[in-house]
């Protein structure tokens, strides 16, 4: 995060009212301390978040601390394991493997320093830490970022038998959550607006970046911005696409990349770039990790903003699409029925061909797009702003100690 | 004998000076009749206790300074009959102009205090701004006495001058700050821009109430109860919009509250409209609460907002166009309790199904979850304590405060009303104001329409 960023910049965007809540949240949890385990301090998307989240809250005044988990690399290969088959992908795990993530976990037992009255405990990776509370007992969260809609049921089971020893759990999505003895509290991802991906550009910027990949300033752009992954559908967006140009004179960006851990990436790609043929109108862009103010770029430069996945989880992409008030056609998959509420703040479709009838709506009506535009970014305003979560965290924390719907603090 | 001898012989060079002296202060006591007859008749058509004050501080003077002048006169006649020589006058006639100008002097600092103290309380200028005043006049009228007496006596007045120009230097130096804020405070009062008790709003946003103003700071009470110090030459500078004074003090302030919530999840979710009806009848009101008012919260952006959990799922997962009408046309308004809204929701979900033969079930991933609503209620600083404070705070307050005195209140606290109205009717008497209020159906504005309505209502009565 960049250090310059203070709490304080976030009140043009939401509002001054709004971080007088938050500070008087954060007021009500003087004297506690907040500590936050998870896996790694860099890479990975708890990483980011936490390294955002962290410092906004110790700026409000309160004492947040993160640590991570030891492990070797067999450790990370079984979490992996783990994380795929909560996900819902058939995944061999021994009881070999089970044995290692427990014997992991009990030398961490012994390495991490518990020191704090909220413990936050994030993801599958360190679940089992919970086994400390019967020592030191205080109040334990585990955040739960990933999809555990359709869990395998034997990983499922295994990790139940910590989840259950919480006190609550935290998950993204309604649909993730599960039949459980704990309260289970709905607390989406979200984006940060002064970060170099979804920051204010100026023009400039933005000519500048459609200069570097060749793209024209004064087409018609539909982009989908997803690394290159069969789930993300591309080939059925340059389906998409071809239906919309027949009546309207546009150009396609697929913008994304490839992900070192997934052997099935670089083949996607070089099947979308065969698909695209020579079409000078659809523009493949293998973008590498870390290029943020390029999407911000050409997120702000596209007329629409395509996320035609099979499956999704969250879907952030669009999140950032709808911030920077662009209309969005987007598959009713995963968490993005959450963000877009069809014809309100985007079009929802199930099909190649209603992604391009909803394209070719927003084309013809240009006004319609920038008023689905302009709802997507307050919805975003009110609903997926870093300034949520933080809200959202300090009343978890705050509700703990209260079992009764309405809580007088 | 000897003195009676001298007597004999210059009873003319005494008694012409004496003669000159009476002459002299019968003439002062006719004439200050003339002019102070003339002048209280002036007073009198003018009505100004100016003159008043002048001619009370002035009149005994007056005739003391006639005398004097007899005595110079009378001085100077007697050197003109040899009397006395040249010498013996120039003493005489100095020792006369300084008595002189030590009581006109005198005089001079009692009227001016008189006037200075008359004028300013008038404009109802701070204590301290009129003792400095008084001072300053003071210390210049002695300073010119002095002056004049030391030209007076002849002493060298080339170092005088500069050891005073040196110290005026030195008081401009070390009370630069001040006059400006002295001068402000003067015309922040003179002008009336700004009293006591007074609600105003600086360029900075903040608004309050003027606690004190003295001579160097104008003193702010704000709406949230902080203390605000400003510089009289800064609040000279800025642009200041006055509310003017308070209005009728309620019998109880009003403490705005601020609600934000959490979603709990429940776990428990609906594939069809039986499994819908059926969990209905179980989950906590804080459920159905939920269901039928997120979407206030969640689309205030948008006019009109959409409509309840319950009718979108049907519409959009099951496709069942007349019941989502029907779900979407039940009036939350006309609810007391939340128990209530969860019958009538029930009860036209199963009169929907008991005229239809196949059920249809949402498609995997668009079933209905069900989301309990937990809500966190704190104190904010903010705290009305008349119909203008209250209208202030409106403007400024959290839409989740807004949210929690209108809706929450009234249905899932069940106080029969929302906040605001009971407030005003029980604590400022304004029962039509509240009555207007009540009436309002807040389902049907957005949050920020909402709120601009009953500011609008509020202003009608100021």
């Amino acid at each position: 995060m960049n250090p310059k960023i203070n709490v304080t910049d976030y009140e043009p965007i939401v509002g001054k009212s709004y971080i007088e809540e938050l500070r008087m949240l954060a007021g009500r949890l003087s004297g506690k301390t907040i500590l936050n385990i998870n896996s790694t301090l860099v890479g990975g998307g708890v990483a980011e978040i936490l390294s955002r989240l962290v410092p906004l809250l110790n700026q409000l005044g309160v004492d947040v601390r993160w640590q991570i988990i030891s492990g070797d690399a067999q450790f990370f290969e079984v979490t992996k394991k783990l994380h795929n088959a909560l996900h819902g992908k058939d995944e061999s795990i021994s009881d070999d493997e089970f044995s290692l993530f427990l014997e992991t976990t009990e030398r961490n037992l012994n390495q991490i320093d518990f020191s704090g009255d909220i413990l936050l405990i994030h993801d599958p990776q360190p679940v089992a830490l919970i086994a400390k509370k019967g020592d030191i007992g205080r109040k334990w969260i585990w955040r739960c970022h990933i999809d555990i809609s359709h869990p395998d049921s034997r990983v499922w089971e295994f990790l139940k038998q910590f989840v259950i020893n919480y006190d609550a759990g935290v998950l993204s999505s309604p649909n993730f959550a599960q039949e459980l003895p704990i309260r289970q509290f709905f607390a989406p991802p979200s984006i940060d607006p002064l970060s170099d991906k979804n920051k204010e550009l100026p023009a400039e910027a933005v000519d500048a970046v459609l200069a570097k990949y060749g793209l024209n300033r004064d087409k018609p752009l539909i982009l989908q911005v997803s690394r290159f992954d069969w789930l993300k559908d591309p080939l059925g967006v340059i389906k998409a696409f071809e239906l919309v140009r027949k009546n309207f004179a546009c150009q396609l960006v697929l913008a994304g990349g490839t992900a070192s851990d997934d052997p099935e990436s670089g083949e996607v790609l070089e099947e979308v770039k065969e698909r695209a043929g020579g079409n000078p109108d659809i523009h493949i862009l293998d973008i590498p990790p870390g290029s943020d103010i390029d999407i911000n770029a050409l997120q702000r430069a596209a007329t629409i903003i395509m996320q035609k996945s099979l499956r999704e989880g969250f879907a952030l992409t669009i999140t950032e699409a709808l911030w920077k008030a662009k209309p969005v056609v987007a598959s009713a998959v995963g968490g993005i029925p959450l963000q877009v509420r069809n014809r309100l703040t985007g079009l929802l479709c199930h099909s190649i061909e209603g992604a391009a009838y909803a394209s070719r709506q927003i084309l013809a009506n240009p006004e319609y797009g920038r008023w689905l535009g302009h709802n997507g970014r307050e919805h975003i305003r009110q609903h997926f702003l870093i300034t949520r979560e933080i809200r959202d965290y300090l009343l978890i924390f705050l509700t703990l100690e209260h079992k009764e719907d309405v809580i007088y603090l | 004998m000897a003195i009676i001898e001298w007597l004999r012989v210059n009873w003319l060079n005494i008694a012409i000076p004496v003669f000159v002296f009476l002459g002299v202060f019968f003439i002062s006591l006719w004439l200050r009749r003339v002019v102070y007859n003339a002048l209280e008749r002036w007073l009198k058509e003018g009505k100004t206790e100016i003159g008043t004050i002048i001619i009370s501080v002035t009149r005994g003077p007056f005739l003391h300074w006639l005398l004097i002048l007899g005595a110079y006169i009378a001085l100077q006649v007697s050197v003109l009959i040899s009397v006395l020589k040249p010498e013996s006058r120039n003493l005489g006639g100095k020792i006369l102009a300084s008595i002189f100008i030590a009581y006109f002097g005198w005089i001079l600092i009692r009227l001016s205090r008189e006037l200075i103290q008359f004028y300013l309380n008038k404009t109802k200028a701070p204590q301290r701004v009129i003792m400095v005043t008084i001072s300053i006049v003071q210390v210049t009228i002695i300073v010119i006495g002095v002056l004049i007496l030391l030209e007076l006596w002849g002493a060298p007045m080339t170092p005088i001058l500069i050891v005073l120009i040196a110290a005026i230097i030195v008081a401009i130096l070390v009370f630069r700050d001040i006059f400006p804020s002295l001068v402000s405070g003067f015309q922040l009062t003179q002008q009336k821009q700004i009293k006591t008790g007074d609600l105003i709003r600086l360029e900075s946003g903040e608004e309050g109430r003027v606690e004190e103003i003295t001579w160097r700071n104008t003193q702010i009470k704000t709406l949230e109860g902080n203390i605000i110090i400003i510089p009289n030459t800064k609040l000279m500078q800025t642009t200041i919009i006055n509310y003017g004074k308070q209005p009728e003090v309620a019998k109880e302030p009003f403490q705005f509250s601020t609600r934000l919530h959490l979603k709990e999840l429940t776990g428990l979710s609906a594939g069809n409209l039986s499994q819908l009806a059926s969990r209905l009848k179980e989950v906590p009101d804080a459920v159905v609460y939920y269901h039928t008012h997120s979407f206030i919260e969640e689309y205030q952006f948008l006019t009109p907002e959409p409509t309840n959990d319950f009718a979108l799922w049907v519409q959009d997962a099951l496709g069942y166009d007349i019941l989502a009408e029907r779900l979407a046309s039940i009036d939350t308004f006309e609810f007391p309790t939340v128990g209530a809204l969860r019958q009538m929701i029930i009860g036209v979900i199963q009169d929907f199904l008991a005229q239809t033969s196949h059920e249809r079930e949402a498609p995997s991933g668009n079933e209905f979850h069900f989301i309990k609503s937990i809500s966190i209620v704190l104190p904010t600083p903010y705290v009305a304590h008349d119909l203008q404070e209250f209208v202030s705070i409106l403007r400024r307050i959290s839409i989740g405060s807004l949210y929690f005195h209108i809706f929450e209140a009234k249905l899932r606290l069940q106080r029969g009303t929302n906040d605001f109205s009971r407030w005003l009717e029980e604590c400022l008497g304004e029962k039509e104001l509240a009555e207007q209020i009540t009436r309002l159906d807040p389902y049907n504005y957005t949050m920020e329409n909402l709120r601009e309505i009953i500011i609008q209502l509020c202003e009608k009565r100021l």
